[in-house]
């Protein structure tokens, strides 16, 4: 396991760890109750994506109901850009097989 | 309570001060502040009182007491934000009085000052009159807040302010003497220009007005007479270009023309004090004649007639008494010579700048008089005189009017305040921005521009370049890049048609090899009795396959738990690591492509040594690339803890995959032998092959697990199909007995070890057709085939995917036709027991199927039939 | 840059801007710039019952800031083109930080 080369390998900032996310299927966390996963195909340092088969996830809360029921939406697109201001977390989808 | 124990109360709040913003819409709130008028009393804080007076006496020497004001008793209010406050209402209130009570001989000097206020103030000024209180409650104001009321009784009787009546002048209240009558009309041309005046500056009837235009006309021609007085024109000229935005004290600065001077000296005294009654309206226009200059500019050019709307009949019983020839003289200075003369004027050349001193003024009065029909067309004061309805749509008019133009006064406020060059360098400061943001046309190319806008423009490329720059040319770089990446792209395009491309041309070598085989028969007993019957018989009189299955589902059963664990363990690798080899692998690819671009021509000869140097250079660092991908790859690491091989863990991940083509773009042969010996060595240890197990039952893979499969089969699979089609038979061999040294179970029974097996016999059976290979490499081969058999038998039945109805086996039946035709005989049977039933089943169910959909279920059967020289004919 | 080069590949292909207020408009993408300011045209609001307010609008310029999501035509997108360039930016981002 020995660090190959002189760069490029060693995870120096928080977006390095996104690179290596490149073409995997990850989650995203948005502001507004809002999730995404897809495949990412492409961010910045702004942390604007671009995502691959996404299922996006709206989690609304129920007021009628006086337990505050929390509903889930859910939406699906072919590719998607997402714009940064938005983001709050990326993370690796963990293997379901 | 205030903080530092101010009496915060006492100060005036409504008090204009540094602490208010101001508001223009103030006034427009309606809000009834009225009863908030402060006494000074009130406010007064007392400190005055305090003050040390001592030297006091040196403050004239200071400050000079040469003002009358100083000359009074020193007052103590030092209040400046109320006072002045008041005193600008002050101003107005004065200014209503004024008009009301001071003699007329003074309104031109309180027009003077009324000229001073904006636009604005002129009409509020009457209305504010009644408010005063209010006023002082709101110093911020808009000016537009006195059209939502009503003008008071009282104003509307005020006729000094027009100048109809004034109510302590002599001058009777009607139109005065018909000679009287243009005055309001002409005498305002002329008049206003010294409106400013002190005390009465002439205002001119038409007949002086004429009689000065004669006695100019005659003073040119004096002067002609003794001199030509060529400076002269220039100074005229100069004066005559003014127009209405000259400041008033202009004209008194300015040396007006003697001649002008004398006359207006001998005018002055006979008219004074007869025209000053008619000249009251004048107050009014100076103050409105800037904002209104812009928009009736234009009118003074097509509407010479100064005649007001026909409604306002007071005006207009004067206006109609105005001769028009006067008029239209006065109006066009540019006509004026010829208006002159038929006047009677002498008719000798004069020179239009000559009568410039006269129209001069006239000129400016032109504008001020043309506004005057829709500016002020109707008094306040004969308000009175319209019906309810006509004054509120005339108020309705005046204030919408007054609003525009307020907001056309606003608007060209800063008119000018640029000059083009001004313009000019803006322009240019942004043109610099867009530039430095889209980046130069120039610098397309170039390699920073091109790492910016790497996505953009090898799209365009590959796209064809229909959106470049069309002047601009496909630099070498570029030409190269497009070269490159292009065929990366041709690669990636292939790949996308890669499933089924790959998948055909192995089908058609399947299928080639099929009618090859069945071209020479080899078993022919099987062919002529073609019962399976006959094949059931060989089954029973075999027992080893049975023994075979007990024995490898027994090892298959041994393997299974390890592999199990082996999962367990692997899902807990450490995939942070994996993933940064490949990222590894792909930065160096993405180096290896850019110093690919950059490469040397190769030298012409051995005389340029620089040349010769450079692709040296150039190769040793192409080189030193390799190997930094050879060593990223991990080839050669040895296995982790988890007996994966790190290489072989690349291969799990998509990218991994993806990378493979370009990898191998990227390597030398040997290196992509070692790859594929590699790959095929720890093949049953692929994520996409251990974890894709045929299973019996419906249950299907799930879907990201397909997904790999489908990957794995369109990037790497072609990949090696490639590399295995130019293999000899000896390395062919090889690698079957390196999958024999696996676990054969394993990889039978996942779709990509089938696609693999299947590749490595139907290359066999291509070189055994073409005659290739050497005695030797063909023992090998049957001997490595033969074990291959006997570790591939037990499995055979379980190598379908599903069950019959799913349908999706035609890769199996392949390889089943890949496996019968390399086989003996003997195996030919035992390979018809092991898929007996599937064959059986299948043909079963076709019949129960539509024809077009029974069809190629039969052909994907028969061509494994086929291989051993049988047919699904003989079965129905 | 990255952003801005891709999505002047998408010059003319029909795109659906998500605002962060939920409204969604779907329109021709006719330009964009280093902000992701995007002007689209033959624009239709995708709940037009519940914002119609915008049913009359046939372009708009959109500031980039107030925009949550694009969705994109995925045939227009070049993948693996894409994570390069991607992988590009990155590596030009880490090189300027050194």
């Amino acid at each position: 396991m020995a660090e190959v080369g002189h760069e490029g390998n060693s995870v120096s900032e928080p977006l390095d760890l996104v690179r290596l996310l490149l073409d995997e299927v990850v989650c995203v966390k948005l502001r507004g109750d809002r999730e995404l996963k897809g495949r990412l195909h492409a961010y910045d340092s702004h942390c604007n994506l671009v995502l691959g088969e996404v299922e996006e996830t709206i989690y609304v809360v129920e007021d009628e109901d006086e337990d505050d029921e929390i509903k889930t939406v859910s939406r699906k697109s072919e590719m998607l850009f997402v714009r940064g201001d938005s983001v709050v977390l990326i993370s690796p989808q963990s293997r379901s097989y | 309570m205030s903080f530092f124990g101010f009496d915060t109360p006492r100060h005036n709040p409504a008090a204009t001060g540094f602490s208010q913003v101001h508001n223009p819409f103030a006034g427009l709130s309606g809000q009834d502040n009225e009863g908030e008028a402060l006494e000074f009393e009130d406010t007064y804080d007392g400190l005055g009182d305090q003050l040390e007076e001592t030297n006091d006496a040196f403050n004239d020497d200071t400050f000079g007491d040469d003002s009358a004001a100083v000359k009074g008793p020193v007052g103590k209010d030092f209040d400046f934000f109320g006072q002045t406050a008041k005193v600008s209402n002050a101003i107005e209130e004065e200014h209503v009085r004024f008009q009301r009570q001071v003699p007329t001989a003074r309104v031109a000097q309180s027009a003077a000052r009324v000229a001073q206020q904006p636009f604005s103030q002129t009409v509020p000024a009457a209305a504010s009159y009644n408010y005063p209180t209010q006023s002082v409650s709101k110093p911020a104001r808009s000016g537009y807040e006195k059209y939502s009321q009503e003008p008071v009784e009282e104003l509307q009787v005020d006729a000094a302010l027009w100048g109809v009546a004034p109510k302590k002048h002599t001058a009777p209240a009607p139109a005065p003497a018909p000679t009287a009558v243009p005055a309001p009309t002409q005498t305002v041309f002329y008049a206003a220009a010294p409106s400013s005046a002190p005390a009465g500056r002439k205002i001119l009837s038409l007949e002086e007005v004429e009689a000065q235009m004669r006695a100019q006309a005659k003073r040119p021609l004096h002067q002609a007479a003794s001199s030509p007085a060529p400076p002269q024109p220039q100074v005229q000229l100069h004066q005559a270009h003014p127009q209405m935005h000259y400041e008033q004290s202009y004209q008194y600065a300015h040396p007006v023309q003697p001649q002008v001077n004398a006359q207006a000296d001998d005018l002055r005294p006979k008219e004074h004090s007869y025209h000053l009654g008619q000249t009251q309206p004048q107050p009014v226009y100076p103050a409105q004649t800037q904002p209104v200059m812009i928009l009736q500019r234009p009118q003074s050019k097509h509407a010479p007639s100064p005649q007001p709307p026909i409604q306002h009949s007071v005006h207009q019983r004067q206006q109609s008494a105005t001769p028009a020839q006067p008029t239209q003289i006065l109006q066009n200075p540019n006509r004026l010579s010829g208006d002159a003369a038929k006047l009677g004027i002498p008719s000798h050349p004069t020179p239009p700048t000559q009568i410039n001193p006269p129209t001069h003024p006239v000129h400016r009065q032109q504008d001020s008089f043309h506004m005057h029909p829709s500016q002020m067309m109707v008094h306040p004061s004969l308000l009175g005189q319209f019906s309810e309805e006509d004054k509120v749509a005339y108020l309705d008019q005046e204030a919408k009017r007054a609003k525009r133009n307020h907001k056309i006064y606003q608007m060209s406020r800063d008119n000018g305040i640029m000059t083009p060059q001004d313009k000019n360098f803006i322009t240019r400061i942004q043109l610099q921005q867009l530039v430095a943001a889209t980046g130069n046309p120039n610098e397309h190319g170039t390699d920073e521009a091109f790492a910016e806008d790497f996505y953009y423009q090898v799209h365009n490329q590959i796209q064809g370049g229909h959106r470049q720059h069309p002047s601009q040319p496909l630099n070498n770089f570029a030409q190269t890049y497009l070269f490159q990446t292009g065929s990366r792209q041709g690669g990636l395009r292939r790949q996308h048609r890669g499933p089924e491309n790959h998948m055909q041309r192995m089908e058609q070598q399947v299928q080639r090899a099929v009618e090859a085989a069945k071209n020479k028969p080899k078993n022919k007993q099987l062919v002529i009795e073609g019962s399976l019957g006959k094949i059931s018989f060989s089954n029973a009189k075999t027992p080893k396959p049975l023994l075979n299955i007990k024995r490898n589902d027994s090892a298959s059963e041994a393997n299974r738990p390890g592999s199990a664990h082996r999962t367990h363990t692997l899902n807990g690798r450490d995939r942070k690591s994996e993933l940064r080899s490949i990222e590894l692998v792909y930065t160096t690819l993405m180096k290896m492509e850019d110093h690919d671009r950059i490469m040397p021509p190769r030298p012409a000869n051995d005389i340029d040594t620089k040349a010769i140097h450079d692709f040296i250079a150039w190769n040793n660092e192409a080189q030193a690339l390799n190997q930094q991908l050879w060593k990223a790859l991990r080839v050669h690491d040895r296995p982790d803890s988890n007996n994966v091989h790190p290489f072989i863990a690349l291969l799990s991940y998509s990218k991994g995959m993806k990378a493979m083509q370009r990898i191998f773009r990227r390597t030398s042969q040997e290196q992509r032998i070692t790859i594929l010996t590699l790959i095929v060595v720890n093949f049953d240890t692929l994520d996409v092959v251990r974890n894709a197990q045929a299973t019996t039952g419906e249950m299907q893979l799930n879907a990201a697990m397909r997904e790999n499969v489908e990957l794995f089969s369109a990037s790497v699979m072609s990949t090696l199909f490639n590399i295995m089609n130019e293999l000899e038979l000896n390395l062919v061999a090889g690698v079957l007995g390196l999958v024999c040294s696996r676990n054969v179970d394993v990889i039978a029974k996942s779709r990509i070890g089938v696609a693999m097996l299947t590749m490595i016999l139907s290359r066999a059976e291509i070189i055994k057709q073409s005659s290739g290979g050497t005695a030797d490499a063909w023992h090998s081969w049957d001997a490595t085939y033969m074990q291959f058999f006997n570790l591939l038998e037990p499995t055979l039945p379980h190598v379908f995917p599903g069950t019959v109805n799913s349908g999706d086996d035609i890769y199996v039946w392949q390889f089943l036709a890949a496996i019968g035709i390399e086989a003996s005989p003997d195996q030919q049977s035992r390979l018809v027991l092991a898929v007996k039933d599937r064959v059986m089943d299948t043909v079963t169910l076709a019949k129960t199927l539509p024809q077009d959909l029974a069809t190629p279920r039969l052909q994907n059967v028969n061509l494994f039939m086929r291989s051993i020289g049988l047919d699904v004919e003989l079965l129905q | 840059m990255l952003f801005f080069s891709f999505f002047k590949t998408l010059i003319d292909h029909e795109v659906t801007v998500e605002l962060k207020n939920d409204i969604q408009i779907r329109g021709i993408l006719k330009s964009v710039d280093q902000y992701l300011n995007i002007k689209l045209e033959d624009i239709s609001v995708v709940e037009e019952i519940k914002y119609p307010h915008m049913s009359a609008v046939k372009s708009a310029f959109i500031r980039g800031s107030v925009v949550r999501y694009v969705h994109l035509p995925a045939a227009a997108v070049d993948i693996p083109l894409l994570e390069d360039a991607t992988r590009r930016e990155a590596s030009i981002h880490a090189g300027k930080a050194k």
